[in-house]
C-alpha cells in the first residue's frame, strides 16, 4: 500500500526531452492506468516509478518517504512485462520463488506462498515446468505470480496483455482486476490500448509527448475529453471532427460548415459566434432515422455482428456513425443524423482544448 | 515428355553429387591445412631422429618410439662425459639438449600462469562488461572506446616499456608479470565479447530482476552469468590459450627457470649446434595436450559461444 506522487518529474534523453514537469498524485490502493500512442513517455514514467531509470529533475515520493534515490530493489515493488521477463534457466517454481528468496525468507514460508500464489492463478500443475515449456497465456500468468507473491506495496505493470490474444486479454484483464481488488495494493498499469483502460482504471492518465493530456476517471475522460487528442484516443469508431465555426441564431448557436449545421449545447457555445471550433461527434451518439432534416446517404456499411459502423456523407463531410445490428440498411440509401445537443463536443480550432460550460 | 523429366531428374542428382564432391575436397583440403602440420608433429615425436630426418620423409613411424617421451619425463641434469656422450648426438635418439630438464617446470608455470589469467581474466571482464552494457552511465561509451583503444597499439612497440615498468616493479622473472601482462591483453577483448552477449539479453529481464529485488551484483549473479555460459567458457578458453601460446612477452619477462613458460623453453631446444627435432616435437606435443583436453572438454561450449554476438536476439 502506498502513496505515489511525483514532483516535478522531468527526464532527458541526450537532448530529447521524454517527460516535463510531470506531477502526479497516485492515491493509496487505486488503479492508476497511464494511456497514450507509443513514445508518449508512459513507459518511461513506470520506470522512474520503479527505479529503473533515473529522472534529471524533480522528486519521487511513496507516502512520506522519498525515494528519488533510492534504487529498484528497496523500493517495495513488483513488476510485470510485455515480454513475460520470466528467468529462462529457471523454473515456475523457482520464477515466483526468486524474490522471496533474495528477500532470505524460509524456505518453509517461500514453499507456502508460492503454493498460494500458484493456486490463485491456477498454475499449481505447471511448477515443475521451465518457462518455454510454457504457453503465453501461462507465462503471463506466472509473472503475475512472480510479482504479487512478495507482496509489494505498489504493483507496476508494463502493457502486460499485449502479447496476448484477445480472448485470453480480455479473461486476463479480468484476473487481473479481481487481484487488484483482493490485494487492496496500489496498481500502475500502461497500456496503449483503451479497451484495457476503460475497464481497468480508477483513474486514468492520457499521455502525449511526455505530457500528461488529462487525469481523470475513466468515464470523465471518455464524455468530457480534456481536448482533441484525448478525444481522438479514446472511443471505438474514433470520434468524428468537423472543422467549422459557431454561429449565433435566433434559435439559440448553431454549429455550420456549409450546409452542415447543427444546434449544439447554448451553455457552452452560448456568445461564442464566429469562433474557428472543431465538432467532435462520438459515432454512438447520433441517431439514424428517415430521410429529412441533416440528411446524407451512406457510402459503406461495416457489419460488425454485434452492431454496424456506418459511413455516411453529409453535405460533403464524411462522417462515421453506429447503428443497431437489425437496422438494414445498403449504400446509397439516405438517411438523416439526430444528434442532441449535450453529446457533442466543442474543440477550440487552435488550441484543441475543449470548450467548457461558461458556468 | 517422359524423356525430358529424366532428363532433368538426371540432371539434377549430376548437380546435387557434383556440389558435394566440390564440398568434400575443399572439407578435406581445410582438414589437410590445419591437421596437417599437429598429425606430423605427433607422428615425428614417434619416430627416432633417424627416422625424422630420412629422405623421403616417413609420414607414418616405421617403428614407434616413446624415447622421446621418455628422456623427457625421465631427464634429470647431467653433464655430458665421456661415458654418456652418446646424449650430445642426436642421432642416437637419447640426446638431451640443454635445458631439458627445464620443461616440466616450464609445463606447471605455463599451466598456472594460463589459469590465473583465465580466472582473472572472467571476474574483472564481467564486471566491466556488465557495468557498460547494462547499466547507462554517463561517460559509457568514453570508457569503452578507451578499453578498446589500448589494443590498438601492437604489442612489440608495449614490449620495452612494458620491461621497464616491470623492472622497476622488481617483477621481471615472476610469473606474476606474466599474468599482468597477458590479462593487459585479454580483458579488453573479453569485455568487448561479454557486452555484445550481455547487451542481446533482453532488457526485460534486468528490469524484472531488478524489481524482485535484486542489487547489481545479484543481478549479475542469477540473471546475466546463468545466461552467458556459453560467452564466459569462450573467455576462459580465449584467455587461457592466449597465455598459454604467448611468446614474445614471455621472452622478455622471464629469464630464469623458475618462471619461464613452455614457448620459451621449447624454443631453447633449437640450438645453433645441434637441434634433435624427435625431442622438440615430442615437447611439442606436451605442449598441445592441455589446450586440446580443455577444448574437448567445453566444446559444447565452445562453438555456441564463439557465434554469440553475432546475431542480434
Amino acid at each position: 500500500m502506498a502513496r505515489i506522487r511525483l514532483d516535478g518529474v522531468t527526464k532527458h534523453y541526450g537532448s530529447v526531452t521524454a517527460l516535463q514537469q510531470l506531477n502526479l498524485d497516485i492515491r493509496d490502493r487505486e488503479f492508476m492506468v497511464f494511456l497514450g500512442p507509443s513514445g508518449c513517455g508512459k513507459t518511461t514514467t513506470l520506470n522512474i516509478i520503479a527505479g529503473l531509470e533515473e529522472i534529471s529533475e524533480g522528486n519521487i515520493w511513496f507516502d512520506d518517504r522519498r525515494v528519488t534515490f533510492t534504487p529498484p530493489h528497496k523500493r517495495e515493488i513488483a513488476m510485470v512485462f510485455q515480454s513475460y521477463a520470466l528467468y529462462p534457466q529457471k523454473s515456475v517454481f523457482d520464477n515466483i520463488a526468486f524474490g522471496l528468496r533474495l528477500r532470505g525468507e524460509d524456505s518453509a514460508s517461500v514453499d507456502a506462498k508460492v503454493k498460494s500464489a500458484a493456486e490463485r492463478l491456477e498454475i499449481s500443475h505447471l511448477l515443475d515446468r521451465k518457462p518455454h515449456q510454457l504457453s503465453g497465456g501461462q507465462r503471463q500468468r506466472v509473472a503475475l505470480g512472480r510479482a504479487l507473491v512478495r507482496q509489494p506495496s505498489v504493483f507496476l505493470m508494463d502493457e502486460p496483455l499485449s502479447n496476448l490474444d484477445a480472448a485470453l486479454r480480455v479473461s486476463m484483464r479480468s484476473l487481473i482486476k479481481k487481484l487488484h481488488l483482493a490485494m487492496g495494493t496500489t496498481f500502475v498499469y500502461v497500456t496503449h490500448d483503451q479497451a484495457e483502460a476503460l475497464t481497468l482504471a480508477d483513474r486514468i492518465t492520457v499521455m502525449r509527448d511526455g505530457l500528461i493530456q488529462q487525469l481523470d476517471t475513466p468515464d470523465a475522460i471518455y464524455n468530457r475529453p480534456a481536448n482533441r487528442f484525448v478525444a481522438s484516443f479514446l472511443g471505438n469508431p474514433q470520434m468524428n471532427f468537423i472543422e467549422g465555426k459557431i454561429a449565433e441564431t435566433s434559435a439559440g448557436p448553431r454549429f455550420v460548415r456549409g450546409d452542415f449545421q447543427l444546434a449544439v449545447d447554448p451553455e457552452v457555445a452560448a456568445g461564442q459566434g464566429g469562433r474557428d471550433v472543431v465538432l467532435g461527434l462520438r459515432a454512438e451518439d447520433a441517431i439514424l432515422a428517415g430521410d429529412g432534416g441533416l440528411a446524407g446517404a451512406v457510402t459503406l456499411v461495416s457489419p460488425l455482428g454485434s452492431e454496424q459502423h456506418v459511413d455516411m456523407d453529409i453535405a460533403g463531410v464524411e462522417l462515421t456513425v453506429r447503428a443497431s445490428k437489425d437496422q438494414s440498411l445498403a449504400i446509397g440509401d439516405r438517411l438523416s443524423l439526430a444528434v442532441e445537443p449535450a453529446r457533442l463536443h466543442l474543440f477550440d480550432a487552435t488550441s484543441e482544448q475543449r470548450l467548457a460550460a461558461s458556468s | 515428355m517422359r524423356a525430358a523429366t529424366d532428363d532433368g531428374r538426371r540432371a539434377m542428382i549430376a548437380k546435387r553429387w557434383g556440389r558435394g564432391l566440390l564440398i568434400s575436397a575443399f572439407s578435406a583440403l581445410l582438414v589437410i591445412y590445419v591437421a596437417g602440420p599437429v598429425a606430423w608433429l605427433v607422428s615425428s615425436s614417434l619416430q627416432s631422429e633417424a627416422d625424422i630426418t630420412a629422405v623421403p620423409p616417413n609420414w607414418l613411424p616405421p617403428k614407434v618410439t616413446f624415447g622421446n617421451f621418455e628422456a623427457i619425463f625421465s631427464n634429470t641434469t647431467r653433464e655430458v662425459t665421456y661415458e654418456t656422450r652418446r646424449q650430445g648426438d642426436p642421432a642416437t635418439g637419447r640426446f638431451l639438449p640443454s635445458g631439458a630438464e627445464n620443461l616440466l617446470p616450464a609445463l606447471w608455470n605455463s599451466f598456472t600462469v594460463g589459469l590465473w589469467v583465465a580466472i582473472l581474466n572472467v571476474v574483472v571482464s564481467i564486471t566491466a562488461a556488465y557495468a557498460i552494457a547494462v547499466i547507462h552511465f554517463k561517460g559509457r561509451q568514453a570508457a569503452l572506446y578507451t578499453i578498446l583503444a589500448t589494443r590498438v597499439i601492437p604489442d612489440i612497440a608495449l614490449i620495452v616499456p612494458l620491461f621497464l615498468v616491470m623492472r622497476n616493479l622488481d617483477l621481471v622473472n615472476t610469473r606474476f608479470a606474466l599474468v599482468v601482462t597477458y590479462l593487459a591483453v585479454t580483458v579488453p577483448f573479453t569485455i568487448f565479447i561479454l557486452i555484445s552477449y550481455f547487451e542481446q539479453i533482453p532488457r526485460d529481464l534486468y528490469r524484472a530482476a531488478r524489481a524482485d529485488g535484486c542489487s547489481h551484483v545479484q543481478a549479475l549473479r542469477h540473471v546475466y552469468l546463468p545466461l552467458s555460459l556459453p560467452a564466459l567458457v569462450a573467455s576462459v578458453m580465449f584467455a587461457f590459450l592466449t597465455s598459454w601460446n604467448e611468446f614474445i612477452f614471455a621472452l622478455i619477462l622471464t629469464q630464469n627457470i623458475a618462471s619461464q613458460t613452455l614457448p620459451i623453453v621449447i624454443s631453447g631446444f633449437v640450438m645453433d649446434f645441434t637441434t634433435s627435432f624427435s625431442f622438440v616435437n615430442a615437447a611439442g606435443v606436451i605442449a598441445i595436450v592441455p589446450p586440446v583436453v580443455l577444448a574437448m572438454m567445453f566444446e559444447r561450449y565452445i562453438v555456441s559461444g564463439l557465434t554469440a554476438g553475432a546475431v542480434k536476439g
